[in-house]
């Protein structure tokens, strides 16, 4: 154990750059670097999600801890203003006539001028918030270090109603596209950071994500769906936002199996599909999440008294018995992804900034001092900047 | 005719203000630039028109996961009583080189619900699970066609033909089991005991396989059989030389429920393929296997 927490730690200096075997800190800070300022033509299938792209980047530089030292405050600023830029007001005159596409867009596609303090007047047909991209700003915000002051956080709430299907799904536009379980983590989430759950039909949602698991008690996109890594922790995440994983998961033991069921070496999103990088994020982050729970229940309760007079016995047990991840073989997969400073889906294909944000996020997991806040998907330094913002806690 | 062959003179193309020190530029084609400044003063006065369609086809060639784009699209489709069985061509050539594109599946989706035609939509998803059958997005679609169109009959031989050519797809076996218990018709529990042997039949043919290990116990909890009739087949394997984890990892779960009810001797037998398992046989889930024997263990 101890030689593979060194081996993962991001804070100690790199020596061995030029062995691919080993996580390479510096190369990896450069390609996010790079992808903040400008990504190649491939991207522009990714136009209308520019936000999520600059939230991969902004997250992993914030995880590997150098957001600060590689940008003067000057440059932060003007990224919280272009995000500000993106948000969509309630209209001065009248709020109604836009109050189904409040929150933010991904990029200013739309066409309206640049303003950092968002738009208000003129309503343009095509123009919509998007859940995704509202996810990812507030977040991409808090990671910056903002204080979310200039949200309008009551418009967001309330478009986010008009969001809300039947079956207690989501959907990502007011301008009717699918709807699934990565739109309920989205409005879960939205709501959790704001700190205002009215927007959601709970007992929907609940439900919704009942009847999404599957016999193998992973959980799918949808009811009937086959289980699925990224909708398994869309779902987990959002019931322990809500505070529901008791109530919304049939069986919580054997939804950890299901999950761990899915290392291979690296993690597999799906039973019988080869291990891919971002899996180690969203079936490690699930177990975590369900783990805090576990922790509570089976071990911390029992053990408490030696807790009290053991510390060390006490912390030994947690890593041996219960973070039932294999480190080493998910860690090896991992670097086997790796060329150009990035992390790929599969060994030897081209990296990606979705996939390098996914394995820099599923190794920090397995780090020793846990840095990521599973459920939300930021730091815990972006997470305690929401506490002082939002919850008013120090 | 084509974008480049409408007269754009009218339209003073909107450029897209990113301001000072944008997020995640994109090296844009300068032609996706162009085709966008056209859309953003067209879609200021919502113009629906030929020249309109066309750019919104040149946009999707860029970007088809353009969700605004495809929204206009379908409005102009509507608007102009366009014949939406070419449109349904159009997707067709569109997944052949996106099969994995979220806007896509939806505008069909948009399209046929609009036709109220599900005639085309098997043999389409077919072709699609033909090249790749483990398309979320094609499984999905075909999920909301046979539920809005009860198309329910034929499912069966299809997840059949699939389970022919690899008995190790998930996602038929996951289909089947939608087949079965999705299906307006329930099954009867002599059905159900014949769909557990068949599981069984497929086990016995690759025992590593998680898949009808998954859907064989999926069955049973919806059956009145209890996870015991798989006892015969785990322990079989096992004296016969063959490992499989998913065989040793059901003995687990029966022998733990025997446990709970006071049996020693099971208690006992749980530990010790915890062991093997954690040991030998599933060594990458040592430590869950561990934590399993802890359980059984404190079994008092």
């Amino acid at each position: 154990m101890s030689s593979c927490n060194e081996k993962n730690s991001f804070s100690s200096a790199n020596t061995q750059t030029e062995d691919v075997k080993v996580f390479d800190r510096d190369k990896t800070i450069g390609y996010f670097k790079r992808c903040l300022e400008f990504l190649p033509k491939p991207y522009e299938s990714s136009d209308t999600h520019r936000m999520t792209l600059a939230f991969y980047s902004l997250s992993g530089l914030d995880l590997l801890g150098v957001l600060e030292t590689e940008f003067t405050q000057e440059r932060i600023n003007n990224w919280i203003d272009w995000i500000y830029a993106q948000q969509i007001l309630p209209d001065e005159n009248n709020p109604e006539l836009n109050e189904r596409i409040c929150g933010f867009r991904g990029s200013p596609f739309s066409g309206l001028p640049y303003n950092p303090n968002g738009c208000r007047a003129s309503r343009l047909p095509f123009d919509a918030s998007n859940l995704a991209m509202t996810y990812t700003a507030l977040t991409s915000l808090l990671i910056l270090g903002d204080d979310l002051s200039r949200v309008d956080k009551s418009a967001i709430i309330n478009a986010m109603k008009y969001l809300q299907k039947d079956d207690g799904s989501f959907t990502q536009t007011y301008q009717g596209m699918e709807s699934d379980m990565r739109f309920v983590y989205c409005a879960c989430a939205i709501s959790y950071m704001l700190n205002d759950f009215s927007g959601i039909n709970i007992d929907k949602v609940v439900q919704y994500i009942k009847e999404s698991q599957s016999y193998d008690y992973g959980i799918g996109q949808g009811p009937g769906l086959e289980s699925h890594g990224g909708s398994t922790f869309c779902a987990i995440a959002s019931l322990y936002l809500l505070n529901k994983l008791d109530e919304g998961l049939l069986s919580k033991d054997k939804t950890i199996f299901w999950l761990i069921s899915r290392q291979e070496s690296g993690f597999q999103g799906r039973a019988n599909k080869p291990p891919d990088t971002c899996y180690s994020f969203w079936i490690g982050a699930s177990l975590m999440v369900c783990f805090s729970y576990l922790l509570i229940i089976v071990y911390i309760i029992p053990f408490l008294c030696l807790f009290i007079v053991n510390y060390s016995y006490y912390k030994l047990k947690i890593l041996d018995s219960f973070e039932f991840i294999d480190y080493d073989q998910n860690y090896n997969f991992l670097m086997t992804t790796r060329s150009f400073g990035g992390f790929s889906k599969w060994p030897g294909s081209y990296p990606d900034v979705m996939h390098t944000y996914m394995g820099v996020a599923g190794l920090s997991l397995m780090e020793e001092s846990k840095k990521l806040d599973p459920a939300l998907n930021i730091s815990l330094k972006a997470r305690k900047n929401l506490l002082k913002c939002v919850f008013k806690s120090e | 005719m084509s974008f480049e062959n409408y007269d754009w003179s009218d339209v003073v193309p909107i450029e897209q203000d990113d301001g000072p020190d944008p997020l995640a530029q994109i090296a844009y084609d300068p032609e996706y630039s162009k085709a966008m400044g056209y859309f953003r003063a067209l879609a200021q006065k919502n113009e629906h028109s030929e020249r309109a369609l066309t750019l919104t086809e040149k946009i999707i060639e860029h970007n088809p996961a353009h969700y605004t784009i495809w929204h206009y699209r379908q409005q102009i489709l509507f608007s102009l009583n366009k014949d939406l069985y070419e449109e349904l061509d159009f997707i067709r050539n569109q997944v052949e080189q996106n099969p994995k594109n979220y806007q896509l599946w939806h505008h069909r989706q948009v399209i046929v619900e609009k036709l109220k035609d599900c005639s085309l939509e098997s043999s389409f998803t077919e072709e699609v699970l033909n090249d790749d059958s483990k398309n979320y997005h094609a499984w999905t679609y075909r999920q909301w066609v046979i539920r809005t169109f009860n198309l329910w009959d034929n499912e069966l031989s299809f997840v059949e033909k699939l389970l022919e050519k690899d008995i190790r797809n998930n996602s038929a076996w996951n289909q089947r089991y939608f087949a079965i218990f999705y299906n307006p018709t329930k099954p009867s529990e002599e059905f159900l005991e014949q769909e557990v042997q068949y599981g069984i039949t497929k086990i016995k043919l690759a025992p590593n396989n998680i898949s009808p290990w998954n859907y064989v116990k999926g069955v049973i909890a919806k059956s009145k059989l209890k996870i015991d009739v798989l006892e015969e087949l785990c322990k079989t394997l096992y004296q016969q030389g063959i490992i499989s984890p998913h065989a040793l990892g059901c003995l687990v779960d029966i022998y733990e429920d025997r446990a709970k009810c006071g049996s020693i001797n099971e208690k006992e037998l749980g530990i010790q393929t915890c062991i093997l398992l954690a040991e030998q046989h599933d060594t990458i889930r040592q430590k869950y296997w561990n934590y399993r024997k802890h359980v059984l263990t404190s079994i008092a």
